[in-house]
């Protein structure tokens, strides 16, 4: 406990040392940091009046739902391609090479081309998302299936399983964790992508929240964003670890707590 | 190897036919790779944005390899340290886990407001991109040493620093060069996205531009330039692996 009680402590510390900083002495001017006090009433007033289009929630919502496309288009491809890539050597000879080259090009760098393509559109948010989590997906879902065992496979065989039976008795309970895995990665890496496109292209959402706090030079609101993002980001993960836990209990303890 | 050269060659050769002899994608949206390749040589030559292809590749890479190296000055030491004080580890990790769930860019606007559109900035955010995983191996390192090894090596009568070199080293280096590697990545990607909001060079700001002026032809060339060094760059480190921890299985914790 006494690692509680040192983190607790710390947090209070460095509160009361932006509290002092910013309201009590004013040494910090609110433009650079904005007392604490003032980001607790700029996310009330965010979440009560429309700012640049749309509420504190209506952002979170836009962002969401974005991100819950890319992410939801990236399993649905990406996990039967991984799959695919583990059962089928030609097709990860052939197609391997390709995919690693493309999975070099970061997220962001799609940005510019995206708008090209699809304009400023949730489209154009989606195909960041999209491209940030699916590698992740296929990864994991390829490393999954080439978890497990042959001798088990065969096994399953000799004593009268059928290739469905096989397929749902002993490959996906060895693949499947692996594979969820796989989803959690590509679910923070799609909410990291979207948050830059947003900055970058956007005309709603967290990310372009942000980037309206700088063009009005609210830092408070930056701040706002920052903070809904980190708290969203944290709260899916941890939902999904959860879930992990609930669907999956077989899953090794390591890979749980990645 | 072949049928590698075969799919990428399917791919080129599919790109070639959508866009010259079919013409279903007008140029605009994807010009034909000869074009393209045109384009890459004209930006060798000549400026684009006030300088060479060569210029904004060495701008993005020089703000990529300084934050990078930052993190892992500040990282490094702190990681083990933090794994060495139990109670440096109490006061820093909440700090840390608060931190944590916040894309690195998303503090992209407040380091413009607070450093300016210049350097500083992106420096900053690669920085912070790049600490984490720096930071963690770097923890994680130290505790994977078996307590029970360097026991093993004092009673067999080995020094503190031979202890260091052949127990401690050995066991932390792949994790740590894994750490570093993982960092390197993070800070390339974060850069091209700070490069896309703020910048007056490099690779992301050449194709941000591009994309506004239309000319698809310099963002491709953008975009490749940027995967290449993010190729090559993963490739200098699985070296530097091989020569610095040879022993290393599978290069520790990914992210």
């Amino acid at each position: 406990m006494p690692a509680l009680a040192w983190g607790a402590g710390t947090l209070a510390a460095l509160l009361a040392v932006w509290l002092v900083a910013t309201s009590v002495t004013g040494l910090v001017p609110a433009r650079v940091l904005p007392s604490p006090v003032a980001i607790v009433q700029r996310a009330v007033a965010l979440v009560a009046a429309p700012f640049s289009g749309a509420t504190l929630e209506g952002h979170a919502l836009a962002s969401l739902t974005r991100w819950a496309i890319g992410v939801a288009c990236a399993i649905v491809v990406g996990i039967p391609f991984g799959i695919l890539l583990a059962w089928l050597p030609p097709v990860r000879v052939a197609v391997g090479p390709v995919f690693e080259l493309l999975r070099f090009i970061p997220p962001f760098a799609w940005v510019p081309i995206a708008v090209l393509w699809f304009g400023a559109s949730t489209t154009t948010q989606a195909l960041v998302v999209f491209i940030a989590a699916f590698p992740a997906c296929v990864i994991n879902a390829q490393l999954g299936v080439s978890q497990v065992d042959p001798i088990l496979q065969r096994a399953a065989q000799v004593l009268g399983a059928g290739s469905l039976t096989t397929l749902r008795r002993v490959v996906v309970p060895v693949a499947a964790p692996s594979a969820f895995t796989g989803v959690r990665i590509a679910v923070s890496n799609g909410w990291m992508a979207l948050v830059g496109a947003e900055l970058i292209v956007g005309k709603q959402g967290l990310g372009f929240l942000i980037s309206q706090g700088q063009n009005n030079d609210s830092v408070a609101t930056i701040f706002v964003g920052i903070i809904a993002i980190g708290v969203l980001g944290a709260a899916i993960d941890v939902m999904l670890q959860r879930l992990q836990a609930r669907l999956l209990p077989w899953t090794p303890a390591l890979a749980q707590a990645r | 190897m072949l049928i590698a050269i075969v799919g990428s060659a399917a791919l080129v050769l599919a790109w070639w036919i959508v866009t010259g002899p079919a013409a279903l994608v007008a140029p605009l949206y994807l010009p034909p790779p000869a074009e393209v390749l045109a384009t890459f040589g004209r930006m060798a030559r000549e400026p684009y944005l006030g300088s060479t292809l060569w210029a904004h590749v060495y701008a993005s890479l020089s703000i990529v390899l300084l934050g990078w190296l930052l993190a892992g000055a500040v990282g490094l030491p702190l990681g083990v340290a933090m794994a060495w004080w139990p109670r440096l580890r109490w006061i820093v990790f909440p700090l840390f886990q608060l931190v944590r769930p916040v894309p690195p860019l998303a503090w992209i606007p407040l380091a413009i407001i607070w450093l300016g559109i210049g350097d500083g900035a992106r420096v900053s955010v690669v920085f912070i991109a790049a600490l984490v995983p720096w930071l963690m191996n770097s923890m994680q390192a130290v505790y994977s040493v078996d307590a029970l090894l360097v026991s093993a090596a004092r009673t067999l009568g080995a020094s503190n620093r031979q202890i260091l070199v052949r127990v401690v080293g050995r066991t932390a280096l792949p994790t740590l060069v894994a750490g570093a590697r993982i960092a390197l990545g993070n800070a390339w990607t974060t850069l091209i996205a700070a490069e896309l909001l703020a910048a007056s060079a490099g690779l992301g700001y050449v194709a941000l531009n591009a994309s506004r002026t239309l000319e698809t032809g310099v963002l491709l060339v953008a975009m490749g330039v940027i995967g290449l060094l993010g190729v090559l760059m993963s490739a200098a480190m699985r070296v530097a692996t091989r020569v610095l921890a040879p022993w290393s299985t599978k290069g520790g914790a990914s992210a």
